[in-house]
Parts: C-alpha cells; sequence; structure tokens
C-alpha cells in the first residue's frame, strides 16, 4: 500500500498531463468538440425522459434531473469498466517500452472520466435550477458519495485491468454485466417508486447490494429530496471500495511486470 | 556479502551488475474465459529467454551485446530497463539513472511536438522542470523549424524519429541502453544523429549497453562485447577477441 501511494505520488503529474492530452485530442478534429461532452449527456436524458417520464409515465417529482443525477453515476463507472479491460493491451507500446506503474494508466483515464463527470454534474445543477428543486444543505453530501463511487470504481478497475490482460473475450462478459447493472440500478425509472410498496425485500437488496444504484439513490435522495444520506450504507461500500482497491494494488503490483511478456 | 561489494567499488565503479538472470516467458498468456476453465491445473509451457546470465560493467563503458535473433538480447535490455522483473537473479544498478533509448513512447499523434516533448519525457521519468529546462535544446536539435507546433500526425516519418530521437538524447541518463536505433531521418539528420549518439556514449560517466547486429557499430563503439546465445553467455571480452571468433561461428 505504501508503495502505491508513493507511485501516485511520483507518477501524479504525469497522469494529470497525459489526462489533459487525452481530452485535449479527444475533441481536436470534431467540428463542434468540446460541445460534444455537454449534448452527449444532454440528449440521452431528453430521450429517456421522454420515453419513460411521457410514454411510460410516473409520479417521481422532478423526472429530468431525476434521469440526469443517474445517468451521471452510471456514465462515469460505465466508462471506467469498459475503460479499463482493454487498458494495457491499448497501451502496449507505454508498457513494453517504459516502466510506469500500471495503475497510473487506470489513474489518468478516470481522471477524464471525472472532468467529464464534473461536466454532467453541472449540467445538472443547472437543471434542477429550472426545475425549481427546493435547494437543501443536504445537496452537498454528493462529494462525498461521488468519492465513494470513484473509489470503488477504481478498486473494479484495477482488477479488471489486471483479468483484461490475459482473458482475451473478458470485455464480452463485463458487457453483459454492464447491461445488466445498467437496467437493474434505476437510471430511469424510480426502484422506490415501482418496487416499494409491492415488493420492499427485492427493493431493499436492489438498492444495497448494487453499489451503483446505491450511489444514485443516495444522490437522489440528497441532491433532490433534501434528505440525509444513508450513512451506515456509504461506510459500508467505503469499506467495501477500499478493500477492492487494496487488492487491485496489490494484484498489480505482483503481475505488472509479467504484462509486457505477454501483450 | 557487503564487505565484498564494498571492496569491489573501490578498486572499479560498476555501474551494472548482473548476476544468474533468468527470464521465461510463462506464467501469463493470452486465453479466452472458457479456455482459462479448460486449462486450469494444466502445466503451462516454459520459454527460457534468459538462462542464468551474469555480468558486470564498470563505469563509462560501453557494452555490446551481440547473438543471432532470439538469443534474448533484447530481453536482457528490458530486464535491465526494468520492464521485466526477473524470474531468477538480480539485476543491481547501484542507484543509477537509467533509460531505454525507444522512439515515441507515449506519444499523443494529434498533440503538438511540444505537448509530445513533455507527455514522453515524463514517461520517461523526468519532472516537469527538467523537461521544461531543455525543451528548447531538444527543439533546436530536432530542428523540424514551424512543426514543433503541429500535430504529430502533420509530420512525415522522419520528422516524426527526429523529434522522438532528441527527446531521448537529450534527456540523458546515467545508464542508457540501446537497442538498434543509432541512426534515423535523412542523411544529414543520420549523421547529426550518429555523432550526437558518439558524443553521449563516449561521455566517461555514462554507461552505455547496445545491442546490434552491426558488427562495425559494435567495432567502432564498444570497449567490451558480451555474446549471447540461446539465453547463455558463449564469450565476454574486448571487440578484438569476441568479434572474429562470433563472425567464425556465424559463417559456419
Amino acid at each position: 500500500m505504501k508503495k502505491f501511494f508513493s507511485n501516485i505520488k511520483k507518477y501524479y503529474k504525469y497522469a494529470v498531463r497525459s489526462a489533459k492530452a487525452e481530452l485535449k485530442s479527444e475533441v481536436a478534429d470534431s467540428y463542434l468538440n468540446w460541445l460534444w461532452w455537454i449534448i452527449e449527456p444532454l440528449c440521452f436524458m431528453l430521450i429517456y425522459t421522454f420515453v419513460f417520464g411521457v410514454i411510460f409515465p410516473n409520479n417521481t417529482p422532478y423526472f429530468a434531473s431525476f434521469v440526469f443525477i443517474g445517468l451521471t453515476a452510471w456514465d462515469f463507472f460505465n466508462r471506467m469498466v469498459t475503460g479499463s479491460v482493454k487498458l494495457i493491451t491499448n497501451n502496449r507500446d507505454l508498457v513494453t517500452k517504459v516502466y510506469i506503474p500500471k495503475y497510473i494508466l487506470l489513474l489518468s483515464k478516470s481522471f477524464t472520466y471525472l472532468f467529464k463527470m464534473g461536466i454532467s454534474l453541472m449540467i445538472t445543477f443547472g437543471l434542477m435550477i429550472f426545475q425549481h428543486v427546493p435547494l437543501s444543505i443536504h445537496i452537498l453530501w454528493f462529494i462525498p458519495i461521488i468519492i465513494i463511487l470513484y473509489i470503488i470504481s477504481f478498486g473494479i478497475g484495477m482488477l479488471l485491468m489486471h483479468f483484461g490482460v490475459t482473458l482475451n473475450d473478458l470485455g464480452n462478459l463485463t458487457n453483459i454485466v454492464l447491461k445488466m447493472v445498467f437496467y437493474l440500478s434505476g437510471i430511469f425509472y424510480n426502484i422506490n417508486e415501482k418496487l416499494g410498496t409491492k415488493n420492499p425485500k427485492l427493493c431493499f437488496i436492489l438498492l444495497r447490494a448494487n453499489p451503483i444504484a446505491f450511489c444514485m439513490n443516495e444522490l437522489r435522495k440528497t441532491m433532490l429530496f433534501a434528505k440525509g444520506p444513508s450513512i451506515e450504507g456509504l461506510l459500508f461500500w467505503l469499506v467495501i471500495g477500499l478493500i477492492l482497491c487494496a487488492i487491485g494494488a496489490h494484484v498489480i503490483h505482483k503481475n505488472e511486470n509479467s504484462y509486457a511478456k505477454v501483450i | 556479502m557487503k564487505k565484498t561489494t564494498k571492496k569491489k567499488e573501490e578498486k572499479k565503479n560498476i555501474a551494472v551488475t548482473v548476476k544468474d538472470l533468468h527470464i521465461s516467458y510463462r506464467g501469463l498468456k493470452k486465453t479466452s474465459i472458457r479456455a482459462s476453465w479448460k486449462h486450469l491445473g494444466d502445466k503451462v509451457e516454459v520459454f527460457e529467454a534468459l538462462k542464468g546470465v551474469s555480468f558486470e560493467i564498470e563505469e563509462g563503458k560501453i557494452l555490446g551485446i551481440i547473438g543471432q535473433n532470439g538469443a534474448g538480447k533484447s530481453t536482457m535490455l528490458r530486464a535491465i530497463a526494468g520492464i521485466f522483473s526477473p524470474d531468477n537473479g538480480s539485476i543491481d544498478l547501484h542507484n543509477r539513472t537509467i533509460s531505454l533509448l525507444s522512439i515515441g513512447v507515449g506519444f499523443n499523434k494529434k498533440l503538438t511536438g511540444k505537448e509530445n516533448i513533455y507527455l514522453s519525457g515524463m514517461l520517461l521519468g523526468f519532472s516537469e522542470e527538467e523537461i521544461s529546462a531543455k525543451e528548447k535544446e531538444i527543439i533546436d536539435f530536432a530542428d523540424i523549424g514551424d512543426f514543433i507546433k503541429k500535430p504529430v500526425k502533420t509530420y512525415s516519418s522522419g520528422m516524426y524519429s527526429k523529434l522522438a530521437f532528441a527527446i531521448t538524447a537529450i534527456l540523458e541518463t546515467d545508464i542508457m541502453l540501446i537497442d538498434e536505433v543509432l541512426s534515423v531521418g535523412d542523411a544529414k539528420f543520420k549523421e547529426k544523429s550518429y555523432n550526437k549518439m558518439k558524443e553521449l556514449i563516449s561521455d566517461t560517466h555514462r554507461t552505455v549497453i547496445i545491442v546490434s547486429h552491426s558488427l562495425d557499430t559494435i567495432r567502432e563503439l564498444c570497449d567490451e562485447v558480451l555474446w549471447l546465445e540461446k539465453g547463455e553467455v558463449i564469450m565476454k571480452g574486448s571487440a578484438e577477441e569476441v568479434i572474429p571468433k562470433y563472425e567464425e561461428f556465424m559463417s559456419v
């Protein structure tokens, strides 16, 4: 663990620079360049709001903001998972030519995703003001909740990154799991409303056993409905996230020198 | 143990000590999820690239490594650079900085040459300050004019290698590992880069290991030559001693 932090400290600047470089190169030759970072989440929100707010109506207040918060959290997690599976193979050049602690690659990627999540959050706040969501001090809980989401995603990312080196078809499996998590997390529907009275047990499991659904639910509770979060839930997932990170860092330290031989 | 190393360092300043180095390619193997179930518990095939190589280099010396394709030359360079860890044995650099001279590591083709100097340099282990101190020197050496402010993807392949070479040549380390990249670019730059390389190499404090198939290069530059064959050391000695024997071996 000590090695992990000293490496992060040593390569932090490189990670930031390479994240900036990637963001820059992403928009370098597209016509609308950075506007895409706003247009994309906005359009998805409109689609979901139309389908699940108009075609399948529901009683959730501030539904557009509700969907947008879900999308913000989901996009980040989804990008972290999809991005990490092929991360080492995609950076073949780096891995075989210089030594760099491999999670620095993930760290750098995660910074680009955090940046996009930041944009998404700003749009969320704009939308909340537009929808006249009553503001409360509980909104500030979004900071610790997102930190926890980040830690969990980083831990899972490190593990997938490791297994992605040797398992060619890990990507297929993660796609299926991600699809499942996507539909079960209640991004475009309200788990509490649909299941809360009909099947409270299932509702409880869905919201507690799935870290993404949990983070989303807590974000919505604190940001939209002026309620405090479930502290013990947050602590639980924080601990799980830290454990995942510790295992991930350990696995990578143990194996990273062999990656260059495999790819 | 401590005593003996100390004694040695008094006599001559050892820059690199490689002891009984074994490297094999195995363990992690690319498979699919289904296959990984099937092969659970199977014995994996092991390819031994290096079988117990030991040698030492004094500070300021230039070591050439020769051998046929697949003799383990590049594997050894990468191991010394720290990209692989040895399966057995040890590599001691005695706290010196090291770099494997490789062209264009970490380049992002959509960004400008200038930005890539930083990206690549930081990957090689230099800090932002160190790079900005040498930025001008790198740009001057690369000599690609205004293209330095343009995205790397607009470069010709010659310009690309000029910039890449300049980065690795100007950002110097105590120990340099060179894997067959002695000349790049057009005729003029080729000469310039060869001369720069010679200048870097002949610095009395810099230790250099060169892998090359060009025996002329090795003869001209190296103080010592190590001959590897199938992962084992056949001979180590001066160029005059080793190269004729190697030529004889190859002509058979």
